[in-house]
């Protein structure tokens, strides 16, 4: 038994919002590829951009599964959503220039399965499951490619696991200050999964807004990426990494004022909220 | 039927099409693995499954109370099945990597004490919040007597409540849960680390040395992925709350056990074809 909770319908349809952000997400984290061609790692930044509109695509994924009241938590959804995007996305990364697209299709097999195992065999029969887990794997492992080449300008296994620095004029090759030696990837894991978590987790209720939600992720976002930026200062040029940095500032300083005028627009309004519906709403 | 006593029922009964299903998918993944890495990827497999396996039966001791037990309304400790399990399991996982070169038995072992040490502080200090912060006694809303001390339940708990606090089955259940858990994230990461280290060093063409950091890294990325996926896959499995191993949710383990395995089969197989291809 699981009754939907649709407390406010209306807004942009799921669908649309879900090939929005998938376009969006592929051709920024294509974009920062840019930096192979033009040999710069000027172009780094649209990896940030990448998980964005991941992010922004996986909050509302998340919207629809946990209106259904899984019982769980939100921030669940998050932890396997990011658990099985991680692994697509670790051995994506061995396809070069195909990862992004590799990375979608095996997170896609991945969520597929896992959405059947939790929807058939524990018994959860929720409708909007494997589609929704299937989702979210895609969200993990678009996200955290994202934050990898948003940090290290590539997304590439090799670039991935090794940074060369200057020795007393050699240069040499070096495997523990890189993006998965020195377990940058658990950071961006985790930020990664606490963005995409706390939106929904913050504005559920009777006066859900999709607008101020979804413009809550974008904020989350973005302050993940000023965290990315700041650490991409270790791997690519300082002039790069600061590009980054001033993207993402920018980017939170206008979604968060977003975000405040929209709370104060809802704020200001005062809705019958029915009484407390029969099951809970997260 | 109050907000906070509808909780999603989903069913407790078995779905015997979806469980063959399961096994048959787990069949499979073992023979693909058989088929790329017959030696050094399915023995790390297997061991990731077990770890897998032993995460999720784990996670059903745990006493976990959500929300409802945050107000004092239903007994357990007052958060979700994944912070739970990712704090008690990898508080294992490090004392298990800290011990990894001291050979597998030793470091499951430091695995599980990891955990549960971690559950046994954690259910002390949330009771000490219960009684002394929030006054209000432990009692189990599940059963009449608590199984392992005898003592009786109800007299103390409050009308209107499903229980409260953290009896002390529950605590026992924590610990072992936390015990569990704590070594089967450690066995996946041990399986995977193995693997890692045999098979990177002619992957990137560097030696031994070099590659440890990105082996140790990404063993301990899986390690976490994997232990993420079946702690909520087990969440599922017991619709957010259960009080431990006395409550009769406790009884639906079969279906995480498949669950589980299934779920850490997939993942252990992508992790392992990054080596073997």
């Amino acid at each position: 038994m699981s009754v939907k909770i649709e407390v406010i319908a209306g807004g942009v349809p799921h669908d649309k919002i879900m090939i929005a952000g998938l376009v969006s997400t592929l051709v920024c984290i294509y974009l920062t590829y840019l930096n192979a061609f033009t040999n710069t790692q000027m172009f780094s930044f649209f990896g940030g951009l990448a998980v964005v509109a991941a992010l922004i695509w996986g909050s509302h994924t998340i919207k629809v599964l946990c209106s259904y009241g899984i019982g769980t938590g939100v921030p669940s959804a998050g932890m396997i959503a990011f658990g099985s995007g991680t692994i697509a996305m670790l051995l994506a990364t061995k396809y070069g220039m195909l990862a992004p697209i590799v990375a979608l299709v095996l997170a896609a097999v991945i969520g597929l399965i896992l959405g059947y195992v939790s929807n058939n065999i524990l018994n959860m029969k929720i409708p909007a499951m494997i589609q929704a887990l299937t989702e979210m794997a895609v969200v993990g492992a678009l996200t955290v490619m994202g934050f990898a080449a948003m940090i290290t300008g590539g997304f590439t296994f090799t670039g991935l696991t090794t940074s060369t620095a200057t020795f007393l004029g050699f240069p040499i090759t070096s495997y523990a200050n890189s993006f998965l030696g020195g377990g940058l990837i658990a950071v961006a894991f985790l930020l990664g999964a606490i963005a995409i978590q706390h939106p929904f987790n913050a504005c559920l209720g009777p006066g859900w807004k999709q607008d101020r939600m979804l413009m809550l992720t974008a904020e989350c976002g973005f302050l993940s990426m000023i965290v990315a930026a700041v650490m991409s200062f270790a791997f690519i040029s300082a002039g790069a990494a600061l590009i980054s940095l001033i993207v993402a500032i920018i980017g939170w300083l206008y979604t968060y004022g977003q975000f405040f005028a929209m709370s104060k627009r809802d704020a200001a309004a005062w809705l019958d909220s029915k009484p407390i519906p029969d099951t809970e709403g997260h | 039927m109050s907000a906070v006593a509808a909780k999603p029922q989903a069913g407790g009964a078995m779905n015997p099409t979806a469980m063959a299903v399961g096994v048959v998918l787990l069949i499979i993944i073992l023979g693909a693995c058989y088929y790329v890495s017959p030696n050094l990827g399915l023995t790390a497999l297997i061991g990731v499954i077990v770890g897998g396996v032993l995460i999720g039966f784990g996670t059903h001791f745990v006493p976990v109370g959500g929300a409802p037990a945050a107000m004092g309304q239903a007994p357990g400790i007052a958060t979700g099945v994944a912070m739970l399990a990712a704090g008690a399991g990898l508080a294992g996982l490090f004392g298990g990597a800290w011990a990894a070169p001291l050979g597998t038995t030793v470091a499951t072992i430091t695995g599980g004490i990891g955990g549960g040490l971690m559950m046994a502080i954690t259910c002390m200090m949330v009771n000490f919040v219960y009684v002394y912060g929030m006054g209000i006694p432990a009692a189990s809303g599940k059963v009449l007597h608590d199984p392992i001390t005898g003592d009786s339940q109800a007299e103390f708990k409050s009308q209107g409540t499903e229980g409260h606090g953290l009896p002390f089955v529950s605590f026992v259940g924590g610990v072992i849960g936390g015990i569990l858990a704590g070594a089967g994230g450690t066995l996946i990461y041990l399986a995977l680390l193995d693997l890692y280290k045999a098979t990177f060093p002619t992957l990137m063409s560097a030696t031994h040395a070099q590659v440890l950091p990105v082996a140790v890294s990404v063993a301990g990325m899986f390690a976490v992925a994997m232990f993420l996926v079946n702690a909520v896959l087990t969440a599922y499995n017991i619709t957010g709350t259960i009080e431990g191993p006395h409550d009769p949710k406790f009884k639906r383990w079969p279906r995480a056990i498949v669950a589980s395995a299934v779920a850490s089969a997939l993942c252990g197989f992508v992790a392992i074809l990054i080596v073997a291809i």
